[in-house]
């Protein structure tokens, strides 16, 4: 079977991403069975348990690059779209105020007109759904970034011997799930009181 | 080409003033922080979880037997009903003879990420609603709801008719694929799945985004000028910075309840429908059978009135009232506009039913 590594002539960032991701995992997965009878006295200490989840590191900090690049791109079009706009609204407040401004009331004219022309044309902009798309698609990339920062500090939380995220949201819906129901009964208690007192 | 000849000397005379007026600026204005948005009297009479309920000490003696309950929105906080003693929403009512509570739904932490649509409606402002009828000892009470809040309180109003005398729904938060809204837009094209599960509450900052591009360079840049400009008029200062001091807070949206928002009201459009539900239960808005009152603004960019008044259409009450004001969605509750127009109107229609 060809092995990922032979199949490397990257062309695109994503087989560069992968390509590196694969020698990545292999090296860290060879050194961890390599190392792992000698270290098997210190396998309750801190640095045993980050030296085994070092390679999940290594693995998101390698996803954070590819996120990035889809980030940039959806950030690129951002401005874009907004340089875009900004250029046609400047054009339309020249065409409909071509000199520069005299006195006072001349400025203040300008001023109006400019406000409400670019207002008009980035509220259009704003509500257009190729803004909508590539903002939500901006915002998501974000959240990805966010979540590989989340995953990596995920690591080192467990390396330290400290609840994750994941564990402490847990607790979160547990804690709510039980006070829905204390709610819930102290409200029908207080109903049930007051239809008793009648 | 401009030369020195051809320039008037009022714009350098505008230009140094309008300098002094930033340098002087701390002296005539307070800081944000030093403004204290608790204008009118009142006491917390409960607490649930981070939630209070507000009673406002009545001004003059109580005029109607049904109290009023105010579900303030889930966007800032309920301040800007009570922003200043001679633009205050609260204050208003209680001239009026009006006995008044408000719902504050308090600052959640990362904590309450759980908490949703089932916790608000048939948790906090159930258990606020059974609060207000066992101190007044009354059946039934008058709710009204604004923005999101509203959204909340139509969710209520149709699963507990019984405790409803008459709503009032402000600029309510209703049919999401007719929003015209930037707001509207955003939403629909978020994936708000990816967002409750990664970052788990809906954070403030993100809100000021959104915020940020509504009327951009009205709210932006103009606003500002203005601001500065006019320091040394007192009364204009102390209204814009108690203003700016509310848009400044905003508390986080639990994530469970802004992923159902989201989802059910701008992207599935559920509740116009008749298709949400809240705790399993089914929102059917034929339910609301009781008096209502409809009040949206034309001028409103943050919920369109093609949003809010589909309600006034698709509930079951026979004596229903629609209002629509030349104002925006906070010229509504918090101007002069509204002590004149929008209070005197919504106060004769629930006195006489009150």
């Amino acid at each position: 079977m060809q092995s990922k590594s032979s199949k490397n002539s990257a062309e695109s960032p994503n087989d560069i991403t992968e390509y590196y991701k694969h020698v990545s995992l292999f090296w860290t997965d060879i050194m961890h069975l390599m190392s792992s009878k000698p270290q098997a006295l210190t396998s309750i200490g801190p640095m045993r348990s980050f030296a085994a989840n070092s390679k999940k590191i290594s693995v998101e900090l390698i996803e954070i690059n590819e996120t990035l690049l889809g980030f940039n791109q959806y950030l690129t079009e951002y401005y874009k779209q907004l340089a875009d706009v900004w250029g046609i609204a400047q054009k339309k407040v020249n065409l409909k105020s071509p000199e520069i401004p005299q006195d006072v009331e001349h400025i203040e004219a300008v001023k109006r007109v400019w406000i409400d022309i670019f207002d008009n044309d980035f509220t259009e902009l704003f509500d257009s759904k190729k803004f909508g798309e590539n903002y939500g698609n901006l915002v998501s990339k974000e959240l990805e970034l966010t979540k590989h920062w989340n995953n990596i500090t995920n690591v080192i939380l467990q390396s330290a011997n400290l609840p994750n995220k994941e564990e402490v949201d847990e607790v979160y819906k547990e804690i709510h799930s039980l006070k829905k129901r204390v709610s819930k009964l102290e409200l029908e208690l207080t109903k049930e009181k007051r239809k008793n007192a009648k | 080409m401009l030369n020195e000849s051809t320039i008037d000397p009022k714009i350098i005379e505008e230009i140094l003033k309008f300098s002094k007026n930033v340098i002087e600026a701390p002296k005539f204005a307070s800081a944000p922080d030093e403004i204290n948005l608790e204008v009118t009297p009142h006491k917390v009479v409960q607490q649930i979880d981070k939630t209070r309920l507000l009673y406002y000490k009545p001004i003059i003696e109580t005029k109607h037997k049904t109290p009023l309950l105010i579900s303030y929105a889930l966007i800032n906080r309920y301040h800007i009903l009570d922003i200043h003693p001679e633009k205050s929403w609260v204050r208003n009512l209680l001239e009026q003879g009006f006995e008044v509570y408000m719902l504050d739904w308090g600052t959640p932490t990362s904590m309450d990420k759980y908490l949703d649509f089932d916790d608000y409606v048939n948790g906090y402002l159930d258990s606020s609603v059974e609060y207000i009828k066992n101190q007044s000892s009354i059946e039934k009470i008058s709710l009204q709801g604004y923005c999101t809040g509203a959204t909340i309180a139509t969710a209520y109003t149709a699963l507990h008719p019984e405790n409803v005398k008459n709503y009032i729904a402000t600029a309510p938060v209703i049919d999401g694929w007719k929003d015209t809204t930037v707001m509207s837009n955003l939403a629909k094209h978020m994936d708000v799945d990816k967002m409750v599960d990664i970052i788990g509450n809906m954070p403030p900052e993100f809100m000021y985004y959104c915020f940020s591009v509504l009327k951009p360079f009205e709210q932006g840049i103009e606003k500002y000028i203005k601001f500065f400009k006019n320091i040394d008029d007192k009364k204009y200062v102390d209204t814009f910075l108690r203003v700016e001091k509310w848009l400044g807070d905003t508390p986080p949206i639990p994530g469970e309840l802004f992923k159902q928002w989201i989802k059910d009201i701008y992207q599935k459009n559920l509740l116009i429908q008749n298709k949400m539900y809240v705790g399993g239960e089914l929102i059917d808005l034929k339910r609301i059978n009781m008096s209502m009152f409809t009040q949206v603004a034309v001028g409103d960019h943050l919920v369109s009135p093609e949003c809010s008044m589909p309600l006034h259409y698709a509930v079951g009450s026979n004596d229903k009232t629609l209002k629509i004001y030349p104002t925006g969605h906070v010229g509504m509750i918090a101007s002069s506009f509204s002590q004149k127009k929008v209070l005197p109107e919504m106060g004769k229609w629930l006195a006489e039913r009150s």
